[in-house]
């Protein structure tokens, strides 16, 4: 599985990085913002994005926004990793597609559950 | 100002920590701060806006920010150097981002920006209120809690 990370904080990257390989997960592409994610989307095979919602350049909403309405990466499971934690700003994501949302802090085991149901969401 | 103010930043603070951290934290006494300067050496503050306005400023020791570095990271830092100071920005953006939760239980909606980082001692910040600005500091141990080995972080903040 090859896993796309977005966020704008190294830091962050590398927790999310961390974590990813203790559940098994060691292919991992990192960009800082939506917009350098959508160029990398482009060029790679991504089975799964995990994006943070305040980023400069391009937010995490917007990203989550311009992947749902292409063809070629709507299927692509988007999970959101924010500290966004507010009722409305959940389902401003959930209205725009996205297939799981965790608030930061989180452990592996959140993260690994939230891994399963998006892909289960999107049928994969 | 208001307890109920104090109570988000003191549950974010806490959840934080353990969550990301395993540390516990224990709070010291609060306290008003006389002066708009930084209380550590590592600082990362964020503006908040929508139903209240103000900042809060989330300060390290140099020892505190290292140790917090190496234990979410794994790496270790001789100085306070750009992977520290990014740690302390994603901290400070995390407890904002559960302080808020916490406000919005209590009906207080808020905004928050992308955290700024400060490096230096007593440097001088903008609080934007004109209201006291609340210092509360967390204590944790470090090197398996020694008792000389207590580091202190400081939640300092004004809201109205």
């Amino acid at each position: 599985m090859n896993v796309l990370i977005v966020d704008d904080f190294s830091t962050m990257r590398k927790i999310i990085k961390n974590v990813l390989k203790q559940i098994g997960i060691e292919s991992v592409i990192e960009a800082e913002n939506g917009k350098m994610a959508l160029e990398l989307l482009k060029k790679e095979q991504i089975d799964l994005i995990i994006s943070d919602w305040i980023m400069p350049e391009m937010t995490g909403i917007d990203f989550l926004k311009a992947c749902k309405s292409e063809e070629q990466t709507k299927k692509i499971p988007f999970i959101m990793v924010t500290a966004e934690a507010q009722k409305g700003n959940i389902m401003e994501a959930i209205k725009s597609g996205v297939d799981n949302y965790i608030v930061k802090p989180f452990t592996p085991e959140k993260l690994q559950t939230a891994i399963e149901k998006a892909k289960e969401r999107v049928g994969k | 100002m208001d307890v109920q103010y104090i109570n988000p930043f003191i549950v974010a603070a806490q959840v934080v920590f353990k969550t990301m951290l395993g540390i516990d934290v224990g709070m010291g006494k609060p306290e008003l701060k006389n002066t708009c300067v930084t209380s550590g050496e590592v600082t990362g503050i964020m503006g908040l806006a929508g139903d209240k306005k103000g900042t809060v400023a989330i300060s390290f020791r140099e020892k505190g920010a290292k140790y917090v570095y190496k234990t979410l990271i794994g790496d270790e830092c001789e100085t306070i150097n750009q992977n520290v100071v990014d740690a302390v920005g994603e901290i400070t953006n995390i407890i904002s981002g559960q302080a808020r939760k916490e406000f919005e239980k209590k009906g207080i909606n808020l905004n928050a920006a992308i955290p700024m980082v400060i490096v230096g001692k007593q440097v001088e910040m903008n609080f934007i209120t004109k209201l006291p600005i609340i210092s509360l500091p967390f204590y944790f141990a470090i090197n398996n809690g020694q008792p000389d080995e207590k580091e202190v972080i400081y939640i300092d903040f004004s809201f109205e």
